[in-house]
C-alpha cells in the first residue's frame, strides 16, 4: 500500500508540473496546439481516435437524453478522443432501475448510480480504475491530487470518480444556496434595515410587520412557513442545528474539539426551536397548512409573495426565487439571514469546502476498451475544457478584462442563463456527473461563474444593490460568518452499510421526528407540549441512538486523521 | 347388443383431451406464459430467508432463517400499519361496490340517452388520470385557503370555518375512500351496466303490466340479475384485501396524518426497497400472498356453502 501511494504521489507530482506548464503555455499561444510540451505531445500521439460510442446512464439528474457529440463541447472532445457518449437519464425509480441492471448483468458502459452506488459495488459491477488512471489519466490524477485517498476504497482500489474536488483556492458562493432563515425584503426596508441575529428578533420583526400589514395584494399574509413534504422534511428538522451554530452535517452535530458526534433531534436546541414555533403558532403566525402542503403548493405559496419568512435550503426553492425575480418587485424577494439562538453564537450556515465521496461516476464491467473513456475524461478535466464547460467560449459567453479576470456582460449573462444555449453548448450535461473540479483555475478565476464575484455583482439588480448598500456588504453571503475548518465535512456523506443498525435507526428516527414535530409545534398548551416532548424523547431514546452516534464519531475521527 | 362401453378414469381423460384438442392447443401458450411469469419467479421467494445481496449466485447468499419475518412482525409499527391497510381496503371495497352498483342502476333508469352518455363519460374520466395528478387535484380541493370543498361547505353553512382536511389523521381513511370513489366509480360501473344489459327487457315490461313501481322493478329484477356478477367480483376482490393501494396514500400522506395513512406497501417501501433490503420486501410479499390466499378461499367457500355463484 505504502509503495503504491508513494508511486501515485510521484506520478501526481510530475503531472502537476506538466499540467501547470501546459496551462501557462496555453495562455500565451492559445491558437497553436503544436506548442504543447513534448510529454503531452507524445501522449496525445498514442491516443486512438477512431470513433466509438459508449452508453452512459445517469441516475442523478433528469435531462434530455442526448449524444454528447451533438453539443459544441462534446464535439470538440470527440475530435480529440474519438469518443462519443449516448447519455440516458433516469426515468422512474432509481433502485428499481439499478436493481434490474444488477439482476440481469446488463450494464451501460458508464454509470452515475447516485445513491444506489453500493448496490453496484456489492455486485462487483464497477471496474477498478487505478491502473487505467495511472496510464491514461494524468490530468485526472493531478486534478484529484489531494483527494485520491478519499476516493480509494479499503481494498486500495478506486471504483468511481466523485465530482468536484476543490483545486487551487476555495471560493465561497457570493449568494446563499444553502440553509438560511429567509425574510421578505420589504420588511427589512420598512423597519429601517435592522441587524437581525437571533431567532427572537427575527420573529419579532415578522410579527410586527404581519400585524401592521395583514394583507398583501389583497391576500392574507402567511407570516411564517416551511417545507415539510416527504423526504424534504429535513428542511424543517435541520433548523435547530443551524440555530445552534453548526453547518449541515446531517443528523448529527460534531463537536469541534472532541470530534464526538451527537444527535440533535431530541436536544435542548430542538426543544427550543419547536417551542418558539409553538409560540408563533399560538399567536396565529404560522402557516396553517405548513405540515400538509406538498412541494408544489409550498413553491406556489412562496411565489405568491405573501410569505414573510421561512427556513429552507436555497437550492430547494430556486424555482420560486426565479419567479419572484422575474415578477420584478424587489420588495417581495427574500433575503437570507444567518439566524442563531443567542447573540454570541457564531453562525455556520456556509458550507466549508466539502468533498462528497459516496457519489460518483464509474465504468462497468460491460465497457470495452475502458482506457478510451479515461482518455475522454482526462481531456474533459483539463483546465481549458473545464473553462468551456463552466464558462463557455471566450468573447461569446464571457469576457476577460485587462487583469485576466473573467466577467460577463449583460448580454452574456442573459445568453448563458438560457437553457437552450446551455444545452447546445453541453454545459448542462458536463457541469456535474462527470469528472470536474471546484474552486478556482490556476489563474485565480472561479471554476463556477456563479461564484465569481464579478459575475455575481453584475447580476445584481438595482433592488439588490439597495439592500447590499444598506447593510454595507458587497455580496449577500457577506452577512454570514466564514466557515470554520471542518476536515470531515460533510459527515452525512459517510457510507452506511445496508441493513446496518445505524441505517435502521436513521429510518426509525426519521419517522418519529416526522410524527412528533408537527404535534409539538401545534400543541394547544404548554402542558401538552411538555407531555408530547416527554413521549417523543422516551420513544426516541428507545431506538439505537448509540450505534448511530458511534458510527459518525468514528467516521469523523477517521477523516480527521486523513483516512477517508 | 352389448351396451357401449363408456370410458372411465384415465381413459376418459384421454378421450376428452382428444375431443377438445383444439381448445387445449389454443390454451397451451397461456399455460406456458403462466408457468414462466407466475411460477418460475416463485423461486425468488427464497430471498425472504436470506440476507440477499443482488447479483450474487444463490450459493454465495447467507441464509437468515426467519429473521426478516421476525423484523416485520415484531416492529412496533406493524400492527398500526396492518390496521390502516385493512381499514382502507375495507372502506374502498364497500364504498366501491355500493357506489358502482348504485351508479349502474341509476344510469340504467335514465331514458335520455345522450344525457346518460355524458354522465357516463364524465364519471369514468378520472379513472384515466394517474394518481399523481389525481392526488394533486384532491389536495387542492381540500386546501384550507381556497379549496372547493371548504368553500362549498362553509357557504351552505355546514361548517362555520374551513377545516384542514389533510391535517386531521382521523379523516384520512374517509378522504382516501372518497377519492377512490371519485376516481373509479364510472369505470367500475361499466361491468354492472353490462350485466344489466343482459337482462331480458320483457321482464320489465311484464312487471310494469303487473303494476310494479320503479323501485320494485329495481329490487326484484335488476338486482337479482346482477347478483352473480356482484358475488364473483366480491370474491375476487377479497384476494386483494391487503392491497389497499399505494400511490394515493403515499402522495396524500403528510406528517400530520401518517399515523392513519401508512399502509403495508408504504411500510415495505420505507424499510425494504428504499433501504436496499429486498429480503424484507420479499418477506412482506409472501405474507401478503398467504393472507390473500386465505381470504380468497374462505370467501369462495362461504359462497359455495350459501349456494351462490363462486369462482371455482
Amino acid at each position: 500500500m505504502l509503495k503504491r501511494s508513494n508511486l501515485l504521489l510521484l506520478l501526481m507530482l510530475s503531472f502537476v508540473l506538466v499540467f501547470a506548464a501546459c496551462s501557462n503555455k496555453d495562455e500565451v499561444a492559445k491558437e497553436d496546439p503544436k506548442t504543447e510540451s513534448p510529454t503531452e505531445g507524445s501522449e496525445e500521439a498514442k491516443i486512438d481516435t477512431t470513433p466509438v460510442t459508449y452508453s452512459y446512464f445517469n441516475a442523478a439528474t433528469s435531462l434530455k437524453d442526448i449524444d454528447t457529440n451533438t453539443t459544441r463541447i462534446g464535439k470538440i472532445l470527440e475530435e480529440k478522443t474519438g469518443v462519443n457518449f449516448k447519455v440516458e437519464h433516469l426515468v422512474g425509480d432509481m433502485n428499481t432501475r439499478i436493481g434490474v441492471m444488477v439482476a440481469s448483468g446488463d450494464y451501460p458502459d458508464v454509470i452515475v448510480p447516485d445513491a444506489a452506488i453500493d448496490t453496484l459495488l456489492d455486485a462487483g459491477a464497477l471496474i477498478p480504475l487505478n491502473d487505467l488512471l495511472e496510464e491514461h489519466g494524468p490530468d485526472l490524477l493531478a486534478a484529484y491530487g489531494d483527494y485520491i485517498q478519499h476516493m480509494t476504497h479499503e481494498d486500495g482500489k478506486i471504483y468511481y470518480i466523485p465530482f468536484g474536488p476543490t483545486v487551487n483556492e476555495y471560493i465561497p458562493n457570493p449568494n446563499i444556496d444553502q440553509g438560511a432563515f429567509w425574510i421578505q425584503r420589504g420588511i427589512l426596508k420598512e423597519a429601517g434595515f435592522p441587524e437581525i441575529k437571533t431567532l427572537d428578533q427575527y420573529f419579532e420583526l415578522i410579527e410586527n410587520y404581519a400585524k401592521a400589514n395583514p394583507q398583501i395584494d389583497g391576500m392574507n399574509v402567511i407570516p411564517y412557513t416551511g417545507l415539510t413534504y416527504d423526504w424534504r422534511f429535513f428542511a424543517f428538522s435541520n433548523a435547530p442545528n443551524h440555530l445552534a451554530g453548526y453547518p449541515n452535517d446531517g443528523g448529527v452535530m460534531i463537536d469541534m474539539d472532541t470530534h464526538e458526534a451527537s444527535v440533535y433531534a431530541d436536544s435542548e436546541y430542538a426543544k427550543r426551536y419547536l417551542q418558539k414555533l409553538n409560540e408563533i403558532n399560538s399567536k396565529g403566525l404560522l402557516d396553517r397548512e405548513m405540515f400538509v402542503a406538498n412541494y408544489d403548493e409550498y413553491l406556489a405559496k412562496l411565489t405568491s409573495g405573501r410569505v414573510l419568512g421561512f427556513f429552507d435550503y436555497g437550492w430547494q426553492w430556486g424555482q420560486a426565487r426565479d419567479a419572484l425575480r422575474t415578477a420584478g418587485n424587489p420588495e417581495r424577494e427574500f433575503m437570507a439571514l444567518p439566524i442563531v439562538f443567542d447573540e454570541n453564537t457564531k453562525d455556520q450556515y456556509l458550507d466549508p469546502p466539502a468533498f462528497t465521496n459516496n457519489r460518483g461516476v464509474g465504468i462497468t464491467v460491460s465497457a470495452k476498451n475502458p482506457e478510451r473513456i479515461i482518455q475522454f475524461w482526462n481531456e474533459l478535466i483539463k483546465e481549458e475544457t473545464q473553462k468551456l464547460v463552466m464558462w463557455g467560449f471566450e468573447g461569446e459567453h464571457y469576457t476577460v478584462d485587462a487583469n485576466g479576470r473573467y466577467y460577463r456582460t449583460e448580454e452574456q449573462l442573459l445568453l448563458t442563463e438560457k437553457q437552450e444555449e446551455r444545452e447546445a453548448l453541453g454545459m448542462t450535461y458536463f457541469e456535474w456527473s462527470w469528472p470536474r473540479i471546484n474552486g478556482s483555475f490556476s489563474d485565480g478565476n472561479a471554476v463556477e461563474p456563479r461564484r465569481q464575484p464579478e459575475v455575481a455583482l453584475a447580476s445584481y439588480t438595482e433592488g439588490d444593490k439597495e439592500y447590499l448598500n444598506a447593510y454595507g456588504i458587497e455580496t449577500f453571503a457577506q452577512l454570514f460568518s466564514d466557515p470554520d475548518d471542518r476536515p470531515w465535512y460533510p459527515a452525512w456523506s459517510a457510507n452506511m452499510e445496508q441493513g446496518s443498525p445505524q441505517q435502521i435507526f436513521n429510518q426509525q428516527a426519521d419517522e418519529l421526528v416526522r410524527r412528533y414535530y408537527p404535534r409539538l409545534v401545534l400543541a394547544a398548551s404548554e402542558a401538552e407540549f411538555e407531555a408530547q416532548w416527554n413521549d417523543f424523547t422516551t420513544d426516541y431514546r428507545k431506538l439505537d441512538v448509540d450505534a448511530y452516534e458511534i458510527f459518525y464519531t468514528e467516521v469523523v475521527k477517521q477523516r480527521v486523521r486523513g483516512e477517508w | 347388443m352389448r351396451p357401449v362401453q363408456r370410458p372411465k378414469g384415465f381413459k376418459l381423460f384421454l378421450h376428452r383431451c382428444k375431443e377438445q384438442r383444439a381448445l387445449l392447443i389454443m390454451s397451451l401458450p397461456f399455460l406456458i406464459w403462466l408457468f414462466i411469469f407466475r411460477y418460475v419467479p416463485l423461486y425468488g421467494w427464497t430471498m425472504a430467508f436470506q440476507d440477499f445481496k443482488p447479483a450474487r449466485p444463490i450459493l454465495e447468499q447467507t441464509w437468515a432463517g426467519f429473521k426478516h419475518f421476525e423484523f416485520l412482525f415484531s416492529n412496533p409499527r406493524f400492527l398500526e400499519v396492518m390496521r390502516n391497510t385493512i381499514a382502507m381496503s375495507f372502506i374502498n371495497l364497500v364504498l366501491g361496490f355500493v357506489t358502482a352498483i348504485g351508479l349502474a342502476i341509476l344510469l340504467n333508469e335514465l331514458r335520455n340517452l345522450s344525457f346518460k352518455r355524458i354522465v357516463q363519460t364524465i364519471s369514468y374520466m378520472p379513472h384515466f388520470l394517474s394518481w399523481v395528478v389525481a392526488a394533486s387535484i384532491v389536495s387542492y380541493a381540500l386546501s384550507m385557503e381556497n379549496g372547493i370543498v371548504n368553500i362549498v361547505l362553509v357557504n351552505i353553512g355546514i361548517l362555520s370555518e374551513p377545516v384542514l382536511w389533510l391535517g386531521k389523521a382521523e379523516y384520512f381513511w374517509g378522504i382516501i375512500g372518497a377519492s377512490d370513489v371519485w376516481k373509479n366509480v364510472g369505470w367500475n360501473s361499466i361491468i354492472y351496466l353490462a350485466a344489466i344489459a343482459m337482462i331480458d327487457t320483457e321482464q320489465y315490461e311484464a312487471a310494469e303490466m303487473d303494476g310494479a313501481t320503479r323501485i320494485q322493478r329495481i329490487w326484484y329484477i335488476t338486482l337479482p340479475a346482477m347478483k352473480p356478477v356482484i358475488i364473483i367480483l366480491l370474491i375476487m376482490n377479497m384476494g386483494y384485501i391487503l392491497d389497499s393501494g399505494f400511490e394515493a396514500q403515499y402522495l396524500l400522506m403528510n406528517p400530520m396524518n401518517m399515523d392513519y395513512a401508512e399502509n403495508l406497501d408504504i411500510f415495505v417501501l420505507r424499510y425494504g426497497i428504499s433501504m436496499g433490503n429486498f429480503s424484507l420486501a420479499t418477506a412482506a410479499g409472501i405474507f401478503k400472498t398467504v393472507v390473500s390466499f386465505i381470504f380468497l378461499f374462505s370467501a369462495n367457500y362461504i359462497a359455495k356453502r350459501l349456494g351462490q355463484a363462486r369462482l371455482f
